[in-house]
């Protein structure tokens, strides 16, 4: 299964939402979406889960297009929202069943799709539970199972692990991975790029509705390579010093971005590794006390928070 | 047709594997569970009981047998019903679909692979069998009142199933305002509204009730009329139940689907049906003032369908696109159906013409006509006017508010009549000279005062008025109309839409 986003635009009156945005990825894979709120993440993600209509621009769900086939792209595609719409008056159990049934599921396939989901998402416990009465956690496994039921190819997530304690990310981390591993694409957004660094294959970044940087986080981390973080740290007792090693390094070449923090002082490196060590060795020429001098490889948090400016539409 | 048949076949071949409508089985699981729903079948319950045992123990005090006992303890069960069921379950199932459908909460079940029509049919049916579980909790008291003598058994079966038609179509007018894309605080004053409307057919309902109990169904049986009038009102009940379905439907179909196509087709049978069965009746009466029974309510409808039509986007899908027919013989009848303001228009002025034309000749043709002048005139000019507020709003939001959503032109329509009608007044109003006299007075241009002017005399000013004024929003509307005319082509021969190709 391959999902194309082609030039996908969509306007919500004089809004631009999502400006002409391309991207790929395939089965298998699971692809991060990041952008800061209000960038365009959630309608794109609403454009392909056939929920929202393009103003422009389509997307193919292995040459499906959500706009011309809505029917054969919902069955091709499960959506998970940030949050469960709310229902009242119904079990988990009977949440799955109707929306098996609602995809056509019939007798005992029926009933075994859901038996299987619902040990797949660890629900069995609390299948005859009404959903009003589940936590965050809990609610978010039955989404998901809601939009597996069915065994779509495609997978979309928003913000999944929004509100959830750190074992339930673990769980859900474990869960995604599971479902790569049967050949699902995945596409989620998070605010904790930590996490998402440690389960993509890719990444996209959108800002303005715009996207900033997209391939694989080997590609993307690459591209950003230059601008590794370094961070120095001082002999105790010789914090004092700081500020002047902050001037120094503001005029030092292959600098930008000094500041101090927590004690540290931290500045991004535009040079390569000889110019890492030129830097070092004419600090210590100039008797700077220098304990630590270590240089951070830049993460998807860095790269995100180098490209973004934080605006929205 | 031949691929039709053969999936029909394989539907009643595998019979077996017949499920219940996914949406019915969801709503009466939660119906049961909800508080909402047992509260009020045990307080309708409550009720019924005490309401028999009040009538009992009054009895049990007079020495004289009461031979209409029955009928009178059936009246208030009759109002119990009625008001539980009006009130009750439309209003239920009318908030269940309003909360499914809030903009920023959208039911997942919309984006699954049920059609739209399935849901809409399935939250009807959960609800119609709603009724006859309120139904069915009345029974045995209903029963129990014709041991007691003063009513016959067709009788409550009649009133029932009256009682039943009713409640079902309330219901469908419950989903549709539901399903219309509002916010909560509109959808709010619409439940409200709903209260009111209730109440108002409450009233009318069980005094017919009444009626019907006090001349006895049994005995009116036998008579044509009473078949006559009874189917009359199941097929406009049914008609109307279709019509809100299908507008129901409409409204919960994404937006590239063809929306149009299946509400217009509805309402051109509906009208055509309305047409034939009036001429029947004219000519079985030999009046011909039976026609107005479909001529008014028709411009009644033509009027309400321009503003929606007007408020159609000029944009069609390509879902839509694709379906529009190559055969350049077919094309003009999918311009009149399909998605689109132009073609909504022609529709609309076509089937206005129609009526006009069919009206006035049955009017010279049968005894009982012809229409008056005035009345005439003010059928013409009312008409006149809705075509000239809705063309002239679609020409101001086609032209200077292009940015803005077309679906506002409706509401720019109705606020410039509204305008229009209420600035002569205010202007009095602050020159302190509003009275009713300066009021009726001639206001081209103003709607009402076409319908509330004493002086038929100025009915003319406002034909020729309406007449300039329409003709003149034609004319600047015909650039529009042309451009329409010339984008409603297959998808194969047009441009795709921009933006679509290589991938970065």
């Amino acid at each position: 299964m391959k999902v194309q986003v082609k030039n996908l635009r969509k306007e919500f009156g004089q809004t631009v939402a999502v400006d002409d945005i391309s991207f790929s990825f395939d089965s298998g894979h699971i692809f991060g979406f990041v952008g800061p709120n209000g960038a365009g993440k959630t309608t794109t993600m609403r454009i392909i889960s056939t929920i929202e209509e393009p103003t422009r621009g389509d997307v193919l769900l292995n040459g499906i297009s959500v706009c011309e086939e809505l029917e054969l792209a919902r069955r091709a595609v499960g959506y998970v929202p940030d949050t469960l719409p709310a229902h009242a008056d119904i079990t988990v159990h009977e949440y799955l069943d109707f929306f098996a049934r609602a995809y056509g599921l019939k007798g005992k396939k029926r009933t075994q799709a859901v038996e299987a989901i619902e040990e797949f998402t660890n629900v069995v416990g609390i299948r005859e539970k009404h959903l009003k009465a589940l936590s965050k956690g809990m609610k978010q496994r039955v989404s998901l199972g809601r939009a597996l039921v069915y065994d779509p190819d495609v997978l979309v997530l928003d913000e999944p692990a929004a509100g959830l304690d750190p074992r339930a990310r673990v769980e859900l981390r474990e869960l995604l991975i599971l479902l790569a591993e049967r050949r699902k694409a995945i596409l989620i957004s998070s605010h904790i790029l930590t996490e998402l660094t440690e389960i993509c294959n890719g990444v996209v970044i959108i800002e303005r509705g715009k996207i900033l940087e997209t391939g694989t986080i080997e590609e993307v981390l690459k591209k950003s390579a230059p601008r590794r973080t370094v961070a120095i740290r001082l002999l105790e007792g010789n914090s004092h010093q700081n500020p002047q090693l902050l001037r120094e390094l503001l005029q030092t070449p292959f600098v930008e971005n000094a500041r101090e923090v927590t004690n540290e002082i931290h500045f991004e490196l535009t040079g390569d590794e000889a110019a890492a060590c030129d830097i070092l060795g004419s600090l210590i020429a100039k008797k700077f006390k220098i304990i630590e001098f270590r240089q951070t490889k830049a993460n998807l948090e860095d790269i995100f928070m180098n490209v973004t400016k934080g605006g929205v539409q | 047709m031949s691929a039709k048949l053969a999936s029909l076949k394989s539907h009643f071949a595998h019979w077996r594997e017949w499920e219940l409508n996914p949406i019915v089985i969801k709503e009466l699981r939660q119906g049961v569970r909800s508080w909402a729903v047992t509260g009020m079948l045990m307080l309708f319950l409550v009720v019924l009981f005490l309401t028999s045992l009040g009538y009992l123990i009054s009895e049990s005090f007079d020495l004289g047998a009461n031979l209409q006992l029955g009928g009178q303890m059936f009246s208030a069960f009759v109002v119990i019903l009625a008001g539980a069921s009006v009130f009750f379950i439309p209003l239920y199932t009318g908030i269940r679909v309003a909360a499914e459908r809030q903009e920023n909460n959208l039911d997942l079940l919309y984006v699954s692979t049920l059609s739209p029509a399935r849901i809409i049919r399935g939250k009807f049916l959960c609800s119609a069998y709603l009724v006859l579980l309120f139904f069915s909790a009345c029974m045995p008291f209903m029963a129990f009142t014709n041991l007691l003598r003063g009513i016959d058994l067709p009788t409550v079966f009649f009133i029932l199933a009256f009682l039943f038609l009713i409640v079902c179509a309330t219901n469908m007018v419950a989903i549709f305002l539901a399903c219309l894309p509002l916010s909560r605080p509109f959808k709010f004053l619409f439940v409200l509204y709903g209260i009111v409307q209730s109440a108002v057919i409450i009233a009318p309902l069980v005094a017919y009730a009444l009626e019907l109990m006090r001349s006895g169904v049994g005995a009116m049986m036998a008579g044509r009329d009473f078949w006559i009038g009874t189917l009359t009102v199941v097929g406009v009940g049914v008609a109307v139940t279709g019509l809100f379905f299908v507008l129901s439907v409409a409204l919960v179909s994404p937006l590239s689907a063809n929306r149009a196509l299946p509400v217009r087709i509805y309402l051109t049978a509906f009208w055509l049906l309305g047409g034939w069965l009036s001429v029947w009746w004219v000519v079985q009466s030999s009046n011909a003032g039976r026609i107005l029974f479909w001529t008014y309510p028709t411009l009644g409808a033509v009027v309400l369908a321009l503003l929606v039509t007007v408020s159609s986007s000029d944009q069609l899908s390509l879902r839509v696109r694709r379906k529009i027919p190559a055969a350049r013989l077919w094309r003009p009848l999918a311009f009149l159906f399909f998605n689109g303001a132009a073609g909504g228009l022609v529709w609309l002025a076509g089937i206005f013409v129609v009526t006009a034309l069919m009206t006035l000749t049955i009017m010279s043709t049968f005894p009982g006509g012809p229409m008056s002048v005035d009345d005439r005139r003010t059928y013409l000019t009312l008409a006149m006017y809705a075509f000239a507020y809705a063309l002239t709003a679609l020409f101001l939001q086609r032209n200077f508010l292009p940015r803005r959503p077309s679906k506002l032109t409706g509401l720019i329509a109705i606020l410039l009549a509204g305008g229009w009608a209420l600035a002569p007044a205010i202007f009095l109003f602050f020159a302190n000279r509003l009275s009713w006299k300066s009021v009726e007075g001639l206001q081209l241009g103003n709607v009402f005062n076409v319908l509330y002017s004493r002086d038929t005399s100025q009915l003319i000013w406002h034909e020729y008025f309406a007449c300039g004024w329409l003709i003149l929003v034609v004319a600047l509307n015909v650039k529009w109309f042309l451009r329409q005319l010339k984008n409603f082509r297959p998808a194969d021969n047009a441009v795709p839409p921009q933006g679509v190709g290589a991938e970065k």
